[in-house]
C-alpha cells in the first residue's frame, strides 16, 4: 500500500548535495550539534573546559578579547567564550523540544480537523484562530511567569502557542491528501480511522511538515533569546546567549563584546537552520514550486 | 526613497543638535504614578513634585530643618497631670509656683488649675522637664494615665471603633493608631478595669490573635503642639492664594480613608489641627514623637481647587495636572516619553532663570546613558562602572556623595540555620566586602556600619565593620559545630549548610552581590543557591509571606533615626518589614523611647545604642553604603540663587550636602544669561 | 455576503467572551500581586492596603474580580491599579504613537517585500534569486534587539546622533520642517528594525505567488499572446498575486502589537507594547484585562476584514 519511498528520497538526497549553501548550513548545523552535545555533558559533569563558566573573577571583568580570555570577560570577570559554549546546549534545546512538542500538538488537530472535515474542522480551525488571536508575546510573559522561568516552562509555552501553523498545513494536505485514490481504496478496504491516518496519510505529508519544522527551530531560538533578553528567559547563573546579552546590555556602550559575540551566535544558528531547512524544502519539494 | 529621507533626517537631526534651548532636561527609569504629594511614595514622583508643589518646611543644604512656606514655626508642649481633688492641684501647682526660679530651665512658661486638672506649657516639647517637676510634687495625690496597647494586624480602625461604640463607652482619653497594625489607648488609673473590659470585648468578638497590654504608665499626659506661621506672598499657579484653608485640606485629605494616602501613619499623631485665621496653624500632638515635625515636609494641596472633588477626579484629573506653588508650573506629561513643566513666572522667591524643567522617562540605564551621552539630557546617575571613565573626561563635571541607603543581606531567622551568632558572624567575615566596594561599585562606596550609613548625624562612627577573614569564618563554623562534609559542603546532624540566596530582577549591583556571596561562601563550604524573581513575585510570594532563607535587599532611608519599622518585634508578621524576624526586648524599648525623645544629644546616644545592639547581633550582614554619583556636561549649567539678603550669588554647580541638584531650581544656561539680574555681569569668567 | 459578515462577527463575539476568560485566568492566577507603591515602604500602613485590595476586588472569588473587570471595561469605568486612571484612557494615548510606528514599519515591510519579491520572481533561478534568499533568511535570522543595539552602539559612538523616544528633547530647530525630519528620524529607526524580519516574509510570500501565477494558464496565453514580459508581469500576474500581500496585512498586526515590546523598550518609544509589558510587571490586571480583549478584538476583526478584501481583490474567492 506504501507509496515507492525509496527512489523520491534519494532524488531529494542527490538534489540537495548539490545546494552548496544548503551543504555548508546542514554542516553548521551539525556542528552546532556536537559542540551542544559536548558542552552539555561537560556542564552537567562540572568539568571546567575550556575554563569554569560561573568562576567569578573580580580583578578580570569587563576585559575585551585577549589571549586568556578569548572572547573577553563580563561584569564579574567570568569567560565569556566558556559560557557562551556551556550555554549552547540551552538555545538548541529549547528549539528543539519546542518544535517537537508544537508538531505533536499541530499535526494530532491539523490531522483530525482535515480528515474528519465538517463540524469537528470548523471547531477545531476556530479554537486555531482562538489561539492565534491571543497576543503571542504577552501569553508566553504571563504564562512564564505563571510557572517560573526555568528552561522546561519556556520550551512548553513556545510549543504551546506555536502550533497553528503547523495545524493548519497538515490540515491542508490532509484535505487534499485524503480525496486521493488509495486512501479510499484503504477506507473501501475497511481500514480504521486512526490506520489511515498514521499509515496511509500523514507519510505522504511528511515532506512538508518536515520542512516546518526545521523552519520553526530558528523561530523558538529567536524567542527564547527575546524572552532572555527581557528577563523572562532561563535564569542566571546558568548562562544562555539570551541572557548573556540581558546581562550585557547594561555594559552596551563599555563592553560591546558581551553584546557582539552571543548575538552573532544565535544569529548564525538561526541561519545555519533556516537556510538548511530551505535546502530540504527546495530537495524535497515534487513540483519545482509551490506555495 | 526611504534611503533619502532618512540621511536627510539624520544630516538634520545631527546638524541641529548642538543649539539648546534654556531647559534643563533631566533622565529617568522610574516615572510616577501620579503628581500628587500625599497619594504617591515613589522618590520619581518627588523629583517632579520639589518643582511643582511645596512644603511648610524642608531640608536645607545642610540637611537640617529649614522653613519655606511657613514664615516661621514654634514648638510646644502641654503637660496634663490629674489630682485626686482639686485641693491637691492647687497644692502642686503653689509648689510649681514657688519653684519660679527653674522655670528658664524647664523651659516653663505657664501653669493653671482647672478643677483637679493641673496644664502646664512648656516652650519646648519633650518628657524631661515634666518629670523633673513632677518630682516635687506628691506622687501620692495625682492619677496616673495608663497606655494599653493591641496588635491588631491590619484591623485596628474597626476593633477599636467597635470598642467605644459598647454601652457605656469606656473611659478612653486618648487613642493612637500605629500603622493600623495596633491601636494605643491611653486611660486614666492604673487601666486595669479597661484592660479586663477589653479582653472581655475581644474575647466576644472571636479576636483570639488580638492581645491588649499595658506598655507604659506615667504621672501625667504630655502633648506637644507646633504652630506655624505661614508666609502671604504665595499664590498657587492659577493665581489664587495660599492660606491655612489649604493646609487644613491637606491634613483631612491625608486622614480621609479614601484617598488612601500611604503618608497617613504620620499624620494619625495629630490630635487636632485649627486654623484661628488665613495665616497660622496650630498642630497638637497626640503624643511625644519627635520625627513628626519632618512630616510637614509634604507638599501642600490647593483646597480651591480640590475640595468636594470626587477622588476619580484627583486620578483623572488633578493628579496628571498638579497645580502647586512651586517654582514650575506643570504643563504636559506623554506618558512613557516625558513630562514638562514651565517656569513660574510670579514665583514667591523670584521667577527661575530656566524657561523649563523637562523629565524623559526611559525603560533601562543604557537608555539613560545614551541619551545623556547624545546630549538629550542634561545629567545622568552614572552607572558605578561608567564613573572612572567619566572622571578623567574633561568635558564632564562629576558629582559623588555618599547616598541615604545601605544595601545588606537579611537572614531569615526564623530559619534554624540561621539562628547562631556565630555562624551569621561566619558569613560576615566570609563576604569579601571590600573587595565588592572596589570591584562592583569601582571604589564608590564604604562598607556599612549598622543601620545608619555613616553620615548621618545620629550614626555611630566607632562602630567598626566586620573585617574580611575566611580564617575566622572557618574557625566560627567549626566552634558551631558545622564540618566539611565529602563534597566540601559543611553538615551537622546530618544536615547540609545550603540555603537560598534571592533576589529581584533588574537590579544589577544586587545580582552581582548575589553571585558574590555566593562564591564568597562557597570557599568556606557553604552551598548556596541564587534564585532572581521579579519584583512582584519576589514580594509577594517570598518577602511577604516570609517564605525564604536569605535575601539581597537594601534601605533607602532620610535621615530618619525612627527606625521602629523594621526593627521592633511587633513587626514581624506577614507582610511587615521586619521580616527577617529580628527580636529583642531591649532594642525594642530602645525604638520606643528615641520616637519620644527631643534632644538631639540624647537622640544620637539612643541611636548608637540602636545601631550597637542590631550589629552586635548581625541579623543582616551588613555590605556598604554606596555613593550616589552625577555627571553633568561641563560649564553647561551655573547656579544664580537667592543669598536671602535680597541679592543673587552666582556660583559653579557645587556639592552640597543635600546633593549637588539641591539648587536645581536655580539653574540657567550660560548662553542664556541675558535674563539674569545684571545679565552678564554676574558672570565670572 | 452579508450574513457571512454578520455569522462571523457572532463567532468573532463568542471567540472574544472565551478569549477573555482564558486570558484572565492566566493573568491573575500569576504570582506575585500587585503592589503599587514601589520599592518596600515603610509608611504604608495595612489599612492602605486592605482598602486598595477592596477598591480592585482583589480579595473575591475569581468570577466576581472578572465580572468587575469586564464590566467596567464595557462602562469604561475600569481603572488602572498603578496609576487608577481609566485604562481606556490608558491605551488610547498610546495609541498615536503606536499606530505611527506599526504602520510606518508596516509600508516598510510591505513595499520591500514586494520590490524584493517581485525582482527575485523575475531572476527566479538565477544567482541574484539565490543571494537574496540568503539575505532574507539572514534578515529572519537576526535577533532584532540585537542588531538594534549594534546600530545604537554605532551612532552613539560615532555620531552622538539623538535616537530615544518619539522627538528630540531640548533642541532648537530652525523651522517646521526640521522638527518633522526629526520625527521622521526617531520613527523611521525602530520602525526599520520592526520591519526587517517582515520584509523578509513578505519577500518570500510575493515570490512564491507570483511564480504561482506565471504557471498560469492564462498567463500563458498572455505570452502567446506576444505581450512584452514586463507587461504581464506586472499587468496580469502582479494582480492576482496580491492575495497572500493581503494575509500579510492581516498578521503583521498581531505581528507588530505584540513583537514591538522589545523594539520599543530600546528606543524607549511610548507604545503599547511598553503599556503591556509594564502591566505584566507591576500586575496591573485591569490594564492587561483591557490590551488582551482589544488586541483580541483587533485581531479577529483584521481577519475578518482580510476575507472580506480578498473576495474584492480576487473574484474567485466567493463569500459563503
Amino acid at each position: 500500500m506504501n507509496p515507492p519511498a525509496q527512489t523520491p528520497f534519494r532524488r531529494a538526497v542527490k538534489r540537495f548535495r548539490r545546494n552548496r549553501l544548503g551543504m555548508l548550513a546542514l554542516v553548521s548545523v551539525g556542528g552546532l550539534f556536537v559542540i551542544a552535545a559536548v558542552f552539555a555533558i561537560l556542564s552537567s559533569a562540572d568539568i571546567p573546559f575550556p575554563s569554569n563558566p560561573n568562576a567569578t573573577n573580580l580583578e578580570r571583568k569587563l576585559l575585551p578579547p585577549n589571549p586568556i580570555n578569548w572572547l573577553g570577560t563580563d561584569n564579574l570577570g567570568r569567560d565569556l567564550f566558556s559560557r557562551m559554549l556551556h550555554g549552547s546546549y540551552i538555545s538548541l534545546t529549547v528549539g528543539f523540544v519546542a518544535v517537537t512538542v508544537s508538531l505533536c500538538i499541530g499535526i494530532v488537530i491539523g490531522a483530525v480537523s482535515g480528515y474528519f472535515g465538517r463540524w469537528v474542522d470548523n471547531i477545531l480551525m476556530r479554537v486555531v484562530d482562538a489561539v492565534m488571536c491571543f497576543p503571542t508575546f504577552f501569553l508566553i510573559l504571563t504564562a512564564v511567569a505563571l510557572l517560573g522561568p526555568s528552561m522546561f516552562n519556556i520550551i512548553i509555552v513556545i510549543g504551546l502557542v506555536s502550533w497553528t501553523g503547523t495545524a493548519r498545513l497538515v490540515r491542508a494536505e490532509f484535505l487534499t491528501l485524503r480525496e486521493t485514490e488509495y486512501v479510499r481504496a484503504a477506507k473501501t478496504l475497511g481500514q480504521s480511522t486512526p490506520k489511515i491516518i498514521f499509515r496511509h496519510i500523514l507519510p505522504n505529508a511528511f515532506a512538508p511538515i518536515f520542512v516546518t519544522a526545521v523552519l520553526g527551530i530558528p523561530a523558538a531560538i529567536l524567542t527564547e533569546a527575546g524572552l532572555s533578553f527581557l528577563g523572562f528567559g532561563v535564569q542566571p547563573p546558568q548562562a544562555t546567549w539570551g541572557n548573556i546579552i540581558a546581562d550585557g546590555k547594561t555594559y552596551l556602550l563599555d563592553a560591546w563584546w558581551l553584546i557582539v559575540f552571543p548575538g552573532l551566535a544565535i544569529f548564525l544558528s538561526a541561519l545555519s537552520f533556516y537556510l538548511a531547512g530551505d535546502a530540504l524544502r527546495q530537495a524535497v519539494e515534487t513540483r519545482t514550486e509551490r506555495k | 526613497m526611504l534611503v533619502v529621507i532618512l540621511v536627510t533626517a539624520f544630516l538634520t537631526v545631527i546638524s541641529f543638535s548642538s543649539d539648546r534651548k534654556n531647559e534643563l532636561t533631566i533622565g529617568s527609569i522610574g516615572e510616577p504614578t501620579r503628581l500628587n504629594p500625599i497619594q504617591s511614595a515613589e522618590s520619581s514622583a518627588s523629583e517632579v513634585q520639589q518643582f511643582i508643589f511645596e512644603s511648610l518646611l524642608h531640608f536645607d543644604e545642610n540637611l537640617e530643618v529649614e522653613t519655606l512656606l511657613a514664615a516661621s514655626y514654634t514648638q510646644s508642649q502641654t503637660t496634663t497631670l490629674r489630682f485626686q481633688d482639686d485641693a491637691s492641684a492647687a497644692t502642686a501647682l503653689s509648689q510649681i509656683e514657688a519653684a519660679r526660679d527653674s522655670w528658664p530651665q524647664w523651659t516653663l512658661q505657664e501653669g493653671h488649675v482647672d478643677g483637679s486638672t493641673l496644664l502646664l506649657k512648656f516652650s519646648l516639647p519633650g518628657l524631661d522637664a515634666s518629670e523633673s517637676i513632677f518630682a516635687l510634687l506628691d506622687a501620692q495625690a495625682t492619677l496616673p494615665f495608663t497606655t494599653l496597647r493591641a496588635e491588631t494586624g491590619g484591623k485596628a480602625r474597626q476593633v477599636l471603633t467597635a470598642f467605644q461604640a459598647l454601652e457605656p463607652p469606656p473611659t478612653i482619653i486618648r487613642t493612637w493608631f500605629d500603622y493600623d497594625a495596633a491601636f494605643e489607648i491611653t486611660v486614666i488609673g492604673d487601666g486595669l478595669a479597661c484592660q479586663t473590659r477589653l479582653d472581655e470585648f475581644l474575647a466576644a468578638q472571636k479576636l483570639t490573635d488580638v492581645t491588649a497590654k499595658v506598655i507604659e504608665t506615667r504621672p501625667f499626659l504630655a502633648e506637644p503642639m507646633v504652630n506655624f506661621l505661614l508666609r502671604r506672598d504665595v499664590r498657587w499657579h492659577d493665581g489664587e492664594p495660599f492660606t491655612s484653608r489649604d493646609v487644613a485640606f491637606t491634613y483631612q485629605s491625608i486622614m480621609d480613608e479614601s484617598v488612601a494616602s500611604p503618608r497617613k501613619p504620620d499624620f494619625d499623631l495629630i490630635q487636632s489641627l485649627t486654623t484661628p485665621n488665613p495665616h497660622e496653624v496650630h498642630i497638637t500632638y497626640r503624643k511625644p514623637y519627635s520625627p513628626a515635625l519632618n512630616s510637614w515636609m509634604i507638599g501642600l494641596l490647593p483646597a480651591h481647587i480640590l475640595k468636594d472633588k470626587p477622588i476619580a477626579w484627583w486620578n483623572d484629573q488633578f493628579n496628571r495636572h498638579p497645580v502647586g506653588t512651586g517654582p514650575f508650573k506643570f504643563f504636559n506629561w506623554k506618558t512613557n516619553e516625558s513630562l514638562r513643566l514651565v517656569r513660574n513666572d510670579d514665583y514667591w522667591q523670584g521667577a527661575p532663570w530656566l524657561e523649563a524643567v523637562v523629565f524623559r522617562y526611559l525603560p533601562d540605564p543604557v537608555s539613560i546613558r545614551i541619551a545623556f551621552m547624545t546630549r538629550q539630557t542634561d545629567f545622568w546617575g552614572v552607572d558605578p562602572w561608567a564613573v572612572a571613565a567619566f572622571r578623567d573626561d574633561p568635558r564632564f563635571q562629576v558629582f559623588r556623595y555618599p547616598a541615604n541607603q545601605y544595601n545588606y543581606v537579611g537572614w531569615n531567622l526564623r530559619n534554624p540555620l540561621f539562628q547562631d551568632l556565630r555562624v551569621r558572624t561566619a558569613f560576615a567575615h566570609a563576604v569579601n566586602v571590600p573587595e565588592m566596594i572596589k570591584y562592583i561599585l569601582y571604589g564608590n562606596g564604604v562598607q556599612s556600619n549598622g543601620i545608619f550609613p555613616p553620615h548621618f548625624w545620629f550614626s555611630d562612627p566607632d562602630l567598626k565593620p566586620i573585617p574580611y577573614d575566611p580564617a575566622a569564618a572557618t574557625r566560627l563554623l567549626d566552634e558551631a559545630g558545622w564540618v566539611p562534609g565529602a563534597d566540601g559542603i559543611r553538615e551537622k546532624d546530618g544536615k547540609r549548610l545550603a540555603f537560598t540566596l534571592i533576589v529581584n530582577q533588574g537590579n544589577e549591583v544586587r545580582k552581582d552581590i548575589a553571585t558574590l556571596v555566593q562564591d564568597n561562601l562557597h570557599t568556606v563550604g557553604v552551598e548556596v543557591e541564587v534564585a532572581i524573581y521579579e519584583w512582584a513575585v519576589f514580594i509577594s510570594r517570598f518577602i511577604n509571606k516570609l517564605e525564604f532563607d536569605a535575601t539581597v535587599l537594601g534601605w533607602s532611608t532620610g535621615p530618619d533615626y525612627d527606625a521602629y519599622q523594621v526593627w521592633h518585634s511587633s513587626q514581624t508578621n506577614p507582610g511587615q518589614l521586619n521580616f527577617v524576624g529580628f527580636d529583642d526586648p531591649d532594642v525594642d524599648a530602645l525604638l520606643a523611647q528615641i520616637r519620644q525623645e527631643y534632644d538631639p544629644v540624647k537622640i544620637k546616644a539612643l541611636a548608637g545604642q540602636i545601631q550597637k545592639a542590631i550589629f552586635e547581633d548581625q541579623p543582616y550582614l551588613f555590605l556598604f553604603v554606596p555613593d550616589a554619583t552625577s555627571v553633568i556636561w561641563k560649564n553647561s549649567f551655573r547656579i544664580c540663587r537667592p543669598d536671602g539678603q535680597g541679592g543673587f550669588v552666582d556660583t559653579p554647580v557645587e556639592i552640597t550636602k543635600a546633593g549637588w541638584s539641591y539648587y536645581m531650581q536655580w539653574f540657567y544656561r550660560p548662553e542664556f544669561s541675558d535674563n539674569l539680574p545684571g545679565g552678564r555681569e554676574t558672570l565670572q569668567p | 455576503m452579508t450574513t457571512f459578515i454578520l455569522r462571523r462577527l457572532l463567532i468573532t463575539a463568542v471567540l472574544v467572551f472565551f478569549i477573555s476568560i482564558i486570558s484572565f485566568f492566566i493573568i491573575t492566577l500569576t504570582p506575585g500581586s500587585p503592589y503599587p507603591w514601589g520599592e518596600l515602604n515603610p509608611k504604608i500602613s495595612e489599612s492602605v492596603k486592605a482598602n486598595f485590595r477592596k477598591q480592585f476586588h482583589l480579595d473575591e472569588p475569581i468570577w466576581n474580580q472578572y465580572w468587575f473587570n469586564m464590566r467596567g471595561l464595557f462602562t469604561g469605568e475600569l481603572r488602572s491599579i498603578k496609576d487608577g486612571r481609566p485604562v481606556l484612557e490608558r491605551i488610547s494615548e498610546r495609541l498615536p504613537a503606536t499606530l505611527a510606528l506599526n504602520l510606518c514599519a508596516m509600508t516598510i515591510a510591505l513595499s520591500f517585500g514586494l520590490l524584493v519579491g517581485v525582482y527575485s520572481a523575475k531572476v527566479s533561478g538565477q544567482w541574484q534569486d539565490t543571494s537574496l534568499s540568503t539575505v532574507a533568511f539572514g534578515f529572519l535570522a537576526i535577533p532584532e534587539f540585537w542588531v538594534a543595539y549594534l546600530l545604537i552602539i554605532g551612532l552613539t559612538a560615532g555620531f552622538a546622533v539623538p535616537l530615544m523616544g518619539t522627538v528630540s528633547h531640548g533642541i532648537i530647530f530652525p523651522n517646521a520642517i526640521a522638527a518633522t525630519l526629526d520625527w521622521i528620524w526617531h520613527l523611521a529607526l525602530p520602525a526599520t528594525m520592526l520591519a526587517l524580519g517582515s520584509i523578509a516574509v513578505q519577500s518570500r510570500y510575493v515570490r512564491a505567488s507570483l511564480l504561482e501565477t506565471l504557471r498560469e494558464d492564462y498567463i500563458r496565453t498572455a505570452q502567446a499572446k506576444g505581450l512584452s514580459p514586463e507587461k504581464v508581469l506586472y499587468h496580469h500576474a502582479l494582480r492576482n498575486s496580491l492575495r497572500p500581500l493581503i494575509t500579510g496585512i492581516g498578521s503583521l498586526l498581531p505581528a507588530l502589537i505584540g513583537g514591538a515590546v522589545i523594539i520599543e523598550t530600546i528606543f524607549a518609544y511610548p507604545g503599547i507594547g511598553r503599556l503591556g509589558y509594564q502591566a505584566v510587571l507591576e500586575r496591573d490586571y485591569p490594564t492587561l484585562v483591557a490590551l488582551n480583549f482589544i488586541t483580541a478584538l483587533l485581531v479577529l476583526l483584521g481577519n475578518l476584514l482580510a476575507d472580506i478584501l480578498y473576495a474584492i481583490v480576487d473574484p474567485r474567492v466567493r463569500l459563503e
